[in-house]
């Protein structure tokens, strides 16, 4: 009887740790500290932004919506809302653009590296993967204004 | 004159199967949905154009006979892939297990040239665990991708294919081109594309062959 429920003591103890290494939906990953340098699929380029907007004004085209459904909108949603079709099957949900409480605390450097370099190198969900392969930097760019068009807000 | 009948009925007889293959993919009117060519314009079936490349024969005779729901929310060309709508899905048509098998030898002819075929060796359990913690955590697959997780769950997103029987349904050598150069194969999928090195490349194809069915409780 004892030998059985040390056993399963084991058993279940082993799952949870395993568990609790495992996982895209971790919510530590909320708090883990973005490393200094994303070193996510073998980028070596140096970013080298300033959370001062310092480069030409981005528009927001019809390309950029389009881009947007086309890869964002699968988890975050058609109308940005963080509902998109794989939002139910991660445990963090994906960000809802539409909020503004969370994303103006956000600069734009910080929702670009977010794109290119993917939800952990600036310390959120692992779910988000890096797009900075599949996009280039004007278009992610553009994203970011896009986004700020979503939320309706700007960095405080 | 004998000569030329006898001869006419020889070449016939050994064309005819070939003939009877080629007619059945028409017959079938498999490419109502699916590309078998990539000059054609996208449509709503996943692209056959390298069925010979993807696809293990017994899981596509297998599938062909019962078909699985491999994408819940339909190909990313369906219209109503972003809203979810899975009554919507239109189920592939099931055939007799002779169709099946000459269709299937007919798709495995069907393959694009020029990919070597790569040396991928097996995994051990460290490795494993190290690339399925990759495959989650640092590449994210796993938002789009259902896989099987620790309890032998499917576990994921759903916007891309199902890879819990990934390990019989696709070829290694398919795997690792495609994560190595998508364009090849798609010129505008939902996936982003990874530059992954050539030693964690090949170690996620070993691993997306680990996931197989038969592993799920």
């Amino acid at each position: 009887m004892i030998k059985n429920f040390l056993i399963s003591i084991f058993k279940y103890g082993f799952l949870i740790l395993a568990l609790s290494i495992s996982g895209c939906g971790e919510k530590q990953a909320e708090k883990t500290p973005a490393p200094k340098k994303p070193l996510l699929q073998g980028e070596s380029q140096p970013l080298e932004l300033s959370d001062e907007v310092t480069h030409e004004p981005v528009v927001v085209t019809a390309k950029t919506r389009e881009t947007y459904q086309w890869y964002c909108a699968q988890c975050h949603g058609v109308k940005g809302k963080g509902d998109g079709i794989n939002a139910k099957f991660l445990t963090v949900p994906p960000r809802n653009h539409t909020k503004a409480e969370y994303l103006e605390t956000r600069t734009d450097k910080q929702f670009f590296e977010a794109i290119k370099f993917g939800g952990l190198s600036v310390g959120r969900a692992p779910c988000m993967p890096a797009w900075g392969n599949t996009l280039n930097d004007s278009t992610i760019y553009e994203l970011v204004r896009y986004i700020r068009e979503l939320c309706q807000c700007e960095a405080l | 004159m004998k000569k030329i009948f006898y001869l006419l009925i020889s070449g016939w007889v050994l064309y005819s199967p070939i003939l009877s293959n080629a007619s059945l993919i028409e017959e079938k009117k498999c490419a109502a949905c699916h590309r078998l060519s990539k000059i054609e314009n996208e449509k709503k079936g996943p692209d056959l154009f390298y069925a010979g490349n993807k696809f293990q024969s017994g899981w596509l005779e297998e599938y062909l006979q019962n078909p699985v729901t491999l994408r819940k929310t339909g190909t990313i060309n369906n219209p109503y892939f972003l809203k979810g709508e899975l009554q919507n899905l239109q189920q592939h048509p099931i055939l007799n297990k002779n169709d099946a098998v000459n269709i299937t030898q007919e798709l495995m002819a069907i393959t694009l040239p020029g990919f070597p075929e790569e040396q991928i060796n097996p995994l051990t359990k460290g490795q494993i665990a190290k690339t399925k913690y990759e495959f989650e955590r640092t590449f994210g697959c796993i938002s789009c991708h259902q896989s099987i997780n620790l309890a032998g769950k499917p576990r994921g997103g759903i916007s891309g294919p199902s890879l819990v029987n990934a390990g019989n349904r696709l070829k290694k050598n398919w795997v690792a081109n495609w994560l190595k150069n998508p364009k090849i194969f798609s010129d505008k999928s939902r996936m982003p594309v990874y530059k992954m090195d050539d030693e964690t490349r090949l170690r996620f194809t070993q691993f997306i062959m680990t996931l197989r069915k038969e592993n799920l409780r």
